[in-house]
C-alpha cells in the first residue's frame, strides 16, 4: 500500500470502475486518493453473453458493482459519494440510498454511528426503458443450507420446475445440501478486494452488511448471464420485521430479506434489465413455523443441512459439525420444529437437547422477547417462538425439560394466553410477488 | 484346483460348521477361496456344513421385491435377481444345476402370482428365503464340479421353528426362533450321505410346514442350530474382519482383537455394540459346549476370536468398551407409589402398548429410570409423545435425550472396580443419567449424553490401558491392535526411539555408570521434532513454550532452528534472553502473575499477554500505547488429565467469553490495541482437528475486532506414550491448518508447543536398588522417584520403564517400580513387565525431556537429578 489512510478519516468513496470478461467481475472502489479495492466474483463456465442481452447484462453487472460496495463503503462511511461513470437515474439512487441506509442499520447502530443525512448516491441521469428477453423458463434458487432454501426447492421439484441450486462463495455445508437437492448446481465465487483486510487492520469499521443484497444482485447477472427468467429466494414473512428501533430508527438486521428490498429490487429490475426477470421469494407468505412445519416432512435433508452460522467446523455427520448448540439460529430452528417433529428425532437432528440446558436460558429468553430484545439474526418472531414455546409447555414429553419448566413457571404467567395458538402462525398471509407460473409451488408450503 | 483325493472318514466323524456372508459367496475369487477353506477342514478329517447367506445385495432386491405392488414391477424386479445368479455362473462356467433351475423358477412364480393365495407375510418370507437357496445350490455345484463332492442340505428341513408366547403372525415368519439340541440321529444320517454340504442359513421351517426366516443376524445363527444340532467341533464365522475388537475400531483405531471370550462375555459384547456377531447366535451353542471360532477370509492367517466356555485363570481385566448411541431414557419420578403393588406393572404396560421396548432399568426410592433403543417406531412416530401423555397422567415423566451408553465389558467386573478411579474421574466431567450394573457382573453401563461419545471413548479406551484394567499385556488374550492388522501398519511415529540403538544403549549405560540418577538430552531428537513443527506450513511464528524444560544447550537448539520462545514468569525471561539472539522474537504468557511481572516483561521486548480483565481494571495505565494479546477461554477444555486442561470455567485460565466486549473497553480506555487472539485447551491432545477448531474460534471472535493481526492457538501436541498408541498425524494436522488458514487468510498463526518438542529427547537414567515381594506385589525401587519425575503421581502419566542392562531378556517379572520417597504416591510405573532386575541395574524411564527436571523438588533433602546433552 503506497499511502497510509485511515479509514475512518476518509471524505469521500469513489465507485471507480466495472467490467465483465471471461466469466469474471471486477468491481473497483476507492477511497478519497487511496489504492483501488478491486473485488472480483468470478461466474463458472460463463457462456458468451447473448448479442441481445449486453444491455441489460450491463444494467445488471453496473447494479451489482453499486451494491456490492456497500462492504468497502462501510470500513470508512464517507460523507461523499462519488460514481464516475455519471450520476444515477432517480430509482436506481432511490433503491441504493435505501438499502445503504436500511441494511447497514445494525452496523450503524453496534458503532454508534448515524447515517441518516448521510448516504446520498449522485442523481439526475435518465433511466433506460427496457422490454422482454424471453429468458428460458427456469428457476435459479439459491440455497444456505438452512432449511428455508430446501423448503423453497422441494416446493418447484413438486411441481415439476425447472431450477438450478445456486450459492455464492465456499462452503462445504451448502455444496453439500445443494447436491442433495439432485438438482443440477451452480457455485459462483466472490473474492472481496484483499486490501479490505489491511483497511480493517487499520481501524476500519466493521460490522453487518446487507449480504443478501449482495447475492441477490450477483444472481440477477447470473439471469441473463446463463438464462433464467427467476430467481426464487426463500426469505420468510418476519424477515420485514425490525429487530429494535434505536433512536427513531427501525433495525433490522435482515433488512435485505425483507419484502421492502425484495419490492425495490423486483421492480428495478423490470425496468432496468428486462420485463421478465423476476426476483421474488417463494416463502414471502408464510411464517417461521410454517416453513419449519413444511421442512419437518422433509427426512432426507436432516442430516446435512444446518442453519447455524457459528458451526466452526461447517460439515460433517456428527450433529455437532453443523450444530453449535449456542447461538441464536441453532436455538430458534430447534424450537420451531420442535412442535413438528417427534422428540427423539429432533433432538438426534441437534445431538443435544438445547431445550434441558439451563445455561441457555439467556439465549432463549431473547428469542421469547423475555427481559431483552430480538437477537441480530434472521430468527423467527418473539410471538412466533413462544407459540413454539407454549406449544412444547402443553407435552408431557417437553414440559420437564429445564428451560420448558422455566418457561411454565416463570414466563408463562405473564402472558396473554389469548395470544399463544400456535395455528395462526400456520396460515399464509397474501403479502407475496411470485409470478403466475410458479403460484402452484407456493400452494404446496402451506 | 481338485483336491487329493482323501481317506473315507469314519461315521463319528468331527463336524466343523462354516458360515459365509453376503460378500463371500458374490464373486468367483471369494468362491475359490471358500473351497480352499472348506477342503483344508474336510483334509483335517471332519465333515463339513457350510452355512450361506444370499449374494450381496439380494436379500434387499428381494425385499424391494415384495414391496411392489404391481404384478409386472415384481416380475421385472424377479429376472434381474435371476440374472445375478446367471452371470455368477457363467463366470464359474458351469451349466445351470437343476437345483438352481428349480428355484429360479419358484421365484418367477412367487413373483407372478403375489401373495395371494400364500397370505402377505408367509409369501413374503418364502420370496426371501429364495436368496439363500439360489446361493446354496450355487456353491454345491461350483464345490461339487471344483472337485469336492458337496450335498445340497434343505435347511428347512433341518432347522424345525418353536412358537413361541408373545409371538404375532409377523414375528413368527419372519423372525422365528428354533430350539437347536443335539441331535445324533441327524448326524447318522447326514454323514451316511456324504462329507461336504451346504446349506442355507437365514430360514428355518414352522410346525405347519410354511418357510420362516430368523431375523437379523441369521445366517449366523442358522449355522450355530447346526454347530448345536451336530455338536460340532466348532463352528466358524467366516466374515470381513478378524474378530471381536476390545473398542469399535471405527471409533479407536487402538483397540486390540480380543483372541479369547467366554460365551457371556461375546455375548455382551455382541450386545452391547460389536457388529460383527449376533448376539442371539451365541445361546445355542452355550449348553452343548460347542466352542465358536470368528475369521476373517482375507487373512485366514490371522488367529481371529474363539469363543468358547473355557474359562482358564487370568487376572480380571476388562475386555471392551463399547457404545450406543441414539438411545433415549424416560424418567418417572413419583414420591411412594413404586412400592405400591401393581404400579411399575401398570407403568411397563404403557411401553408395551406403544410398541416400545425397554433396556436398561435404574430405580430409586422415588424415580425409576428406563432407556428405549433408537427403533423407527421411537423416531418417527408419535409414540414417545404419546407415551408421556399416559405416564404423565401417574408420575412426572421426562423425556431425556439424545443419549449413548457406554458400557464396559468383561467377567468380575466389581473386581475391577478399583483400578477404575482415572475413568470414574472422566465420567465425573459429564453428565452421567444412570449408571447400570448386572447381577451376572458381566458389565458397568453408564448413560451420557451423546454428543461427548465420539471423543471420549478413544480416550477411556486409553484410559483403561493405562489403568490396568484392560490388561493389554496378556497377549494370551490380547492380540494385535486394529490399526496394525488394517490401518496403514503401526503408525508411523512409532519408529523406535532413540536410546533403543545399540551404540547410544552403549552410551547411556556409561553414562549412568558415572552417576545416577540423571536427565539424558538428546539434542538430534530436539532438531528432528523441531522441524516436524517446521512442515507446518499453515503456521507463520512458532514458539517453543520453555516451561517443558530449560536446558541452555535446547534453548540454543530452538533458537537456531529459528523459534521464538514463550515464557510464563520473569525468570523464563531471563533465562531465555540470557541464551537467545537479541532478535528472537519473545512472548509472555503468564497467569495471575503480579503487577511487577508485567511491569518487568513491558521492560523487555516481550509481546504480552492478558488473560483477565484486572490487569486493565486496575494497571490499565502500564499498557498504554501498546500491543496486547489476549487469551480466552472458549469454554472447554481438552487434554489427558485433569491437571493439564486449560480451558472451562473449571480451570482458571484465559478470559471467559461473556467478558470479552468489556476487555474490549477497557483496552480502548488505556490504549492498548488487542493484536492477537490466543487459546489453549490443554495438552496431550492428539486429535489433529482440534487446532482447526480452535483457529477457527479464535477467528469469528477477531473478525468482530479489527485490530487482531495474528491468532495463537497454542500448543498441547500430544505425545503417545503406549507402545502402539498413534502418534499426532502431522500430515493431517498441516491440512486442517492449511483449510483453516484459507478460510481466514487475514490473520497470522502462532503455536507454542512445548512437550512435543523435548518430551522423546529425555530419557531419567536410574539405577535398581532393591527388590521387596509383597503378596501378589512385586516392587522394584530405584534410586530415584517423585522427586525428580512427578508426572506419574500427578498425572497418572504413563512412562515407559525399561532395564537397559537387560534390554534383550525375555520380560518374566510383573514390578511396581517404585522409588525412595516417603509417599505412597512415589511410583513410576504399575504391573511392568521386565526381565528379573538386579541391584545395579540401569532402568531408562523414557520421554522425560519435558517436565521432568523442570518440575523436580528436594523434598526428603534427596539431591536433585543431573543433567546432560549429547548429540
Amino acid at each position: 500500500m503506497t499511502t497510509i489512510i485511515q479509514p475512518r478519516l476518509t471524505q469521500l468513496f469513489r465507485f471507480v470502475r466495472c467490467s465483465y470478461a471471461d466469466g469474471v467481475a471486477e468491481l473497483a472502489y476507492a477511497f478519497d486518493d487511496g489504492e483501488e479495492l478491486v473485488e472480483r466474483v468470478r461466474f463458472p463456465n460463463a457462456p458468451a453473453v447473448p448479442a441481445g442481452h449486453v444491455a441489460a447484462f450491463d444494467a445488471a453487472l453496473k447494479l451489482l458493482h453499486l451494491i456490492a460496495g456497500v462492504s468497502y463503503y462501510k470500513a470508512g462511511v464517507p460523507p461523499k459519494i462519488e460514481v464516475a461513470s455519471g450520476p444515477l437515474d432517480d430509482a436506481t439512487a432511490e433503491l441504493l440510498d435505501q438499502l445503504y441506509l436500511h441494511g447497514l442499520a445494525e452496523f450503524a447502530y453496534r458503532n454508534g454511528l448515524d447515517l441518516r443525512g448521510r448516504i446520498a448516491f449522485p442523481r439526475g441521469g435518465v433511466a433506460p426503458t427496457v422490454g422482454t428477453l424471453n429468458l428460458p423458463k427456469r428457476t435459479l434458487v439459491p440455497i444456505g443450507g438452512g432449511k428455508d432454501s430446501l423448503v423453497a426447492v422441494e416446493a418447484i421439484k413438486a411441481i415439476g420446475g425447472e431450477a438450478t441450486a445456486v450459492w455464492v462463495g465456499n462452503s462445504a455445508l451448502i455444496a453439500a445440501c445443494a447436491e442433495r437437492t439432485g438438482l443440477p448446481t451452480l457455485n459462483i465465487q466472490r473474492e472481496l478486494a484483499p486490501a479490505l483486510f489491511e483497511l480493517n487492520r487499520l481501524g476500519a469499521w466493521n460490522g453487518h452488511i446487507p449480504v443478501t443484497a449482495v447475492n441477490s444482485v450477483i444472481l440477477a447477472v447470473a439471469a441473463v448471464l446463463y438464462g433464467y427468467d427467476s430467481i426464487a429466494f426463500a426469505n420468510e414473512r418476519s424477515a420485514s420485521a425490525a429487530t429494535l428501533e434505536y433512536d427513531g430508527q427501525q433495525v433490522n438486521h435482515q433488512w435485505s430479506k425483507g419484502y421492502a428490498f425484495e419490492q425495490l429490487l423486483g421492480n428495478w429490475l423490470a425496468t432496468h434489465v428486462a420485463s421478465d426477470l423476476d426476483y421474488f421469494s417463494l416463502l414471502r407468505p408464510y411464517s417461521e413455523l410454517a416453513i419449519t412445519r413444511a421442512f419437518s416432512k422433509l427426512t432426507p435433508y436432516f442430516d446435512v443441512f444446518s442453519s447455524c452460522n457459528r458451526n466452526f467446523k461447517l460439515l460433517g455427520p456428527k450433529p455437532a459439525d453443523r450444530w453449535c448448540g449456542q447461538c441464536p439460529k441453532c436455538h430458534f430452528v430447534f424450537l420451531a420444529l420442535a412442535p413438528f417433529l417427534p422428540k427423539p428425532r429432533l433432538l438426534s437432528i441437534f445431538g443435544r437437547n438445547l431445550l434441558d440446558d439451563e445455561t441457555q436460558a439467556a439465549g432463549f429468553d431473547a428469542l421469547l422477547e423475555y427481559q431483552d430484545h430480538k437477537p441480530f439474526e434472521c430468527v423467527g418472531e418473539g410471538a412466533e417462538a413462544r407459540a413454539a414455546m407454549h406449544a412444547l409447555s402443553q407435552r408431557p414429553e417437553w414440559q420437564e425439560d429445564a428451560l420448558v419448566a422455566r418457561f411454565r413457571s416463570e414466563i408463562l404467567p405473564q402472558l396473554d394466553a389469548s395470544l399463544l395458538a400456535l395455528e395462526p402462525w400456520l396460515e399464509p398471509s397474501s403479502e407475496q410477488r411470485v409470478p403466475a407460473r410458479l403460484q402452484p409451488a407456493l400452494k404446496t408450503i402451506g | 484346483m481338485n483336491p487329493p483325493s482323501l481317506a473315507p472318514l469314519s461315521e463319528d466323524a468331527p463336524w466343523i460348521v462354516m458360515k459365509f456372508g453376503g460378500t463371500s459367496v458374490a464373486t468367483l475369487p471369494r468362491w475359490q477361496n471358500i473351497l480352499e477353506l472348506v477342503a483344508s477342514r474336510r483334509a483335517e478329517g471332519a465333515r463339513v456344513v457350510v452355512v450361506v447367506s444370499a449374494l450381496s445385495g439380494i436379500t434387499d432386491a428381494l425385499k424391494q421385491l415384495c414391496r411392489h405392488g404391481d404384478r409386472g414391477l415384481r416380475v421385472e424386479s424377479a429376472k434381474l435377481i435371476v440374472q445375478r445368479h446367471y452371470e455368477l455362473l457363467e463366470h464359474m462356467q458351469l451349466s445351470l444345476p437343476d437345483t438352481l433351475s428349480d428355484r429360479l423358477g419358484d421365484l418367477a412364480r412367487l413373483a407372478d402370482e403375489g401373495a395371494t393365495t400364500l397370505g402377505e407375510l408367509a409369501w413374503q418370507a418364502q420370496v426371501q428365503a429364495h436368496g439363500e437357496l439360489m446361493s446354496s445350490a450355487l456353491g454345491a455345484a461350483f464345490l461339487s464340479h471344483s472337485g469336492l463332492p458337496t450335498h445340497w442340505l434343505d435347511a428347512r428341513e433341518c432347522l424345525a421353528a418353536v412358537a413361541l408366547p408373545n409371538q404375532n403372525e409377523r414375528t413368527r415368519l419372519l423372525s422365528a426362533m428354533v430350539e437347536a439340541r443335539p441331535d445324533p440321529a441327524l448326524g447318522a444320517r447326514l454323514a451316511a450321505l456324504g462329507d461336504v454340504f451346504i446349506t442355507q442359513g437365514f430360514i428355518a421351517r414352522e410346525s405347519r410346514g410354511r418357510t420362516v426366516l430368523l431375523g437379523r443376524g441369521g445366517s449366523d445363527t442358522s449355522a450355530a442350530y447346526f454347530g448345536a444340532l451336530l455338536k460340532a467341533q466348532r463352528v466358524e464365522i467366516w466374515t470381513d474382519v478378524a474378530g471381536m475388537f476390545t473398542a469399535n475400531p471405527h471409533q479407536v483405531p487402538g483397540a486390540r482383537l480380543l483372541q479369547r471370550l467366554d460365551y457371556e462375555e461375546a455375548q455382551e459384547i455382541a450386545s452391547t455394540g460389536a457388529k460383527v456377531l449376533h448376539p442371539r447366535c451365541l445361546s445355542p451353542l452355550r449348553e452343548p459346549r460347542v466352542p465358536l471360532l470368528i475369521k476373517d477370509t482375507n487373512r485366514p492367517e490371522l488367529d481371529g476370536t474363539v469363543i468358547g466356555p473355557e474359562i482358564r485363570a487370568h487376572a480380571p481385566s476388562v475386555k471392551a468398551i463399547s457404545a450406543r448411541k441414539g438411545i433415549t431414557l424416560v424418567s418417572m419420578e413419583s414420591v411412594g407409589m413404586w412400592q405400591q403393588v401393581g404400579f411399575l406393572a401398570d407403568v411397563f404396560t404403557h411401553f408395551k402398548q406403544h410398541g416400545l421396548s425397554v433396556d436398561l432399568i435404574g430405580s430409586a426410592e422415588t424415580n425409576v429410570t428406563v432407556s428405549l433403543d433408537p427403533t423407527e417406531n421411537l423416531l418417527d412416530s408419535d409414540a414417545i409423545a404419546a407415551l408421556a401423555t399416559d405416564l404423565a397422567k401417574v408420575c412426572r415423566v421426562k423425556v431425556i435425550a439424545p443419549c449413548a451408553a457406554i458400557t464396559l465389558v468383561g467377567r468380575g467386573m466389581r473386581s475391577l472396580l478399583h483400578t477404575l478411579s482415572g475413568v470414574l474421574a472422566e465420567f465425573g466431567q459429564l453428565r452421567v443419567h444412570m449408571i447400570s450394573q448386572s447381577s451376572n457382573n458381566l458389565n458397568l453401563t453408564f448413560v451420557v449424553d451423546e454428543e461427548v461419545v465420539d471423543a471420549l471413548l478413544p480416550h477411556l479406551h486409553d484410559l483403561l490401558i493405562a489403568a490396568g484394567a484392560l490388561r493389554t499385556d496378556d497377549s494370551a488374550l490380547f492380540g494385535p491392535s486394529w490399526q496394525t492388522l488394517y490401518g496403514t501398519g503401526e503408525a508411523p511415529g512409532a519408529v523406535a526411539a532413540w536410546w533403543r540403538e545399540v551404540e547410544e544403549r552403549q552410551r547411556l549405560l556409561e553414562l549412568a555408570a558415572e552417576t545416577t540418577p540423571r536427565y539424558v538430552y538428546h539434542l538430534p531428537t530436539v532438531r528432528q521434532q523441531a522441524r516436524a513443527l517446521k512442515s507446518l506450513a499453515a503456521v507463520d511464528r512458532l514458539h517453543y513454550a520453555v516451561k517443558a524444560n530449560t536446558h541452555p544447550a535446547i534453548l540454543r537448539v530452538l533458537a537456531a532452528e529459528g523459534f521464538a520462545f514463550e515464557c510464563v514468569s520473569p525468570g523464563e525471561l531471563e533465562a531465555v534472553s540470557a541464551i537467545v539472539p537479541e532478535a528472537t522474537p519473545l512472548l509472555f504468557t503468564p497467569n495471575f502473575a503480579p503487577r511487577e511481572d508485567y511491569v518487568y516483561a513491558l521492560g523487555t521486548r516481550a509481546t504480552i499477554t492478558l488473560d483477565a480483565l484486572h490487569p486493565l481494571q486496575h494497571w490499565g495505565e502500564l499498557f498504554r500505547g501498546r500491543d496486547i494479546v489476549l487469551r480466552m477461554d472458549l469454554g472447554r477444555g481438552l487434554g489427558h488429565h485433569e491437571k493439564v486442561r486449560t480451558g472451562g470455567s473449571g480451570s482458571k485460565f484465559g478470559l471467559p467469553l461473556d467478558q470479552l466486549a468489556a476487555f474490549l473497553q477497557l483496552a480502548d480506555a488505556h490504549g492498548a490495541t488487542v493484536r492477537g487472539l490466543h487459546a489453549h485447551l490443554g495438552s496431550g491432545v492428539l486429535d489433529a482437528s482440534h487446532w482447526g477448531e480452535v483457529y477457527v474460534q479464535l477467528a469469528s471472535l477477531a473478525e468482530r475486532i479489527g485490530s487482531v493481526a495474528f491468532l495463537n492457538i497454542g500448543g498441547g501436541l500430544g505425545v503417545p506414550s503406549h507402545p502402539g498408541e498413534a502418534p499426532l498425524d502431522m500430515v493431517e494436522l498441516d491440512r486442517v491448518l492449511r483449510e483453516v488458514k484459507a478460510a481466514y487468510p487475514q490473520y497470522q498463526l502462532w503455536m507454542e508447543p512445548g512437550r512435543y518438542l523435548v518430551a522423546d529427547a529425555g530419557v531419567l537414567l536410574a539405577c535398581a536398588t532393591q527388590q521387596k515381594d509383597k503378596g501378589a506385589f512385586r516392587y522394584l525401587g530405584v534410586d530415584t522417584g517423585m522427586n525428580s519425575l512427578i508426572r506419574p503421581a500427578l498425572y497418572d502419566a504413563w512412562h515407559e520403564i525399561v532395564n537397559l542392562s537387560r534390554l534383550d531378556e525375555p520380560s518374566t517379572a510383573l514390578y511396581q517400580v517404585v522409588g525412595p520417597i516417603c509417599e505412597s504416591g512415589d511410583v513410576l510405573g504399575t504391573d511392568r513387565r521386565l526381565p528379573e532386575a538386579q541391584e545395579g541395574d540401569v532402568m531408562l524411564i523414557a520421554q522425560t525431556g519435558a517436565y521432568g527436571k523442570v518440575m523436580s523438588s528436594h523434598y526428603n533433602l534427596r539431591d536433585e537429578a543431573d543433567e546432560i546433552v549429547i548429540e
